[in-house]
């Protein structure tokens, strides 16, 4: 008994360093600078709009439609494969098409841009300053522009252009809450209503 | 797997060559809040798309020829909103639109109420236009 209580006093001790030495935090190492993004915006917001987002939203828009020539209702709306697939593409395009608006990094407008409707429309500069004042805003326009599509995307699944179509107005809302605030807010435009 | 990008190019390519061809603007930017309009004419064609539809009317001339009007109205989900329907437009029609005309295309008009013969008016405007009281109340 006491050989026991000779030695197990300097085994506890023994133990309570390793399990100090065991948990203790390594040294802290120095914080690696932030790497560089490995993307490289190309485009400015005003070319991905054009060029990305407008021509496919376009498509996912006219996709479903009723023209009305002389009183004779004539229905539009894909009506094979090939057409539901082209006008996935499209509606895909731009929930992709949202994450390039949302990539920091990215010029407003061309170099030397200015407002394509000066005194209504913002310049490249306003519009730069707007998303920098809220980015948060930004992308958060962004993303709904993204799930405004999704319910379009569900629709083109079903093949229910009904759905489709409805779904489409929605898009059209989100699209011009956004420009609403960035591009040819109230104050600026004097009125704020969209054209096609 | 040629057949069928084929397919697909041709299908977009059928698709995009039935757009409207104006990008997306602001109303002033596209439209003159100074120059409101009144066309009184007949309606032969009415697109019930989105995001926005359009109405094309022709209207007579003092000289007695015929001016095709191209007029955008709100998106189709408003106007049932606001009663109209798809069945309202039938052939030969007449109908008169108050808007605004477009700052470059004089045949170009942005819609903002349309009343049809039978006496019946609609608001079709988009959302957001010129507070010109025309807004339903």
């Amino acid at each position: 008994m006491a050989f026991f209580r000779r030695y197990a006093t300097s085994a506890f001790v023994l133990c309570g360093i390793c399990v100090l030495v065991g948990c203790s935090k390594p040294a802290p190492e120095a914080t690696p600078a932030p790497a560089a993004p490995p993307y490289h915006p190309v485009a400015s917001i005003r070319e991905v709009m054009n060029s990305v987002i407008d021509p496919n939203v376009d498509v996912v828009w006219n996709a479903v439609k009723t023209d009305i020539d002389h009183g004779k209702q004539i229905e539009h709306a894909p009506t094979n494969e090939e057409e539901w697939a082209a006008v996935r593409h499209s509606a895909l395009t731009v929930m992709e098409g949202a994450n390039l608006l949302m990539m920091p990094g990215r010029a407003v407008a061309p170099p030397g841009a200015g407002s394509l409707s000066p005194g209504i429309e913002l310049a490249p500069d306003q519009v730069r300053a707007l998303i920098d004042k809220s980015p948060s805003g930004w992308n958060q326009f962004a993303r709904s522009l993204q799930d405004s599509v999704q319910p379009a995307l569900a629709a083109i699944d079903k093949k229910d252009p009904q759905a489709l179509f409805e779904a489409g107005d929605k898009i059209d809302e989100v699209c011009e809450s956004c420009h609403q605030v960035f591009w040819y807010p109230a104050p600026a435009a004097g009125t704020s209503a969209s054209a096609r | 797997m040629k057949r069928n990008i084929f397919l697909v190019l041709l299908a977009v390519g059928a698709l995009c060559s039935v757009q409207s061809t104006y990008a997306h603007h602001a109303f002033a930017a596209e439209y003159d809040p100074m120059k409101p309009v009144t066309l009184n004419g007949i309606i032969t064609r009415m697109e019930w798309a989105n995001p926005h539809g359009w109405i094309y009317m022709d209207t007579k001339e003092p000289s007695g020829a015929v001016k095709h009007w191209m007029i955008e109205t709100a998106a189709p989900s408003q106007l049932s909103r606001h009663g109209l329907k798809k069945a309202d437009f039938t052939d030969g029609m007449t109908a008169v639109v108050k808007g605004y005309q477009g700052k470059t295309d004089p045949g170009l008009a942005n819609g903002r109420t349309l009343v049809l013969k039978d006496g019946r008016s609609f608001y079709i405007g988009s959302v957001g236009g010129p507070n010109d009281g025309a807004e339903p109340q």
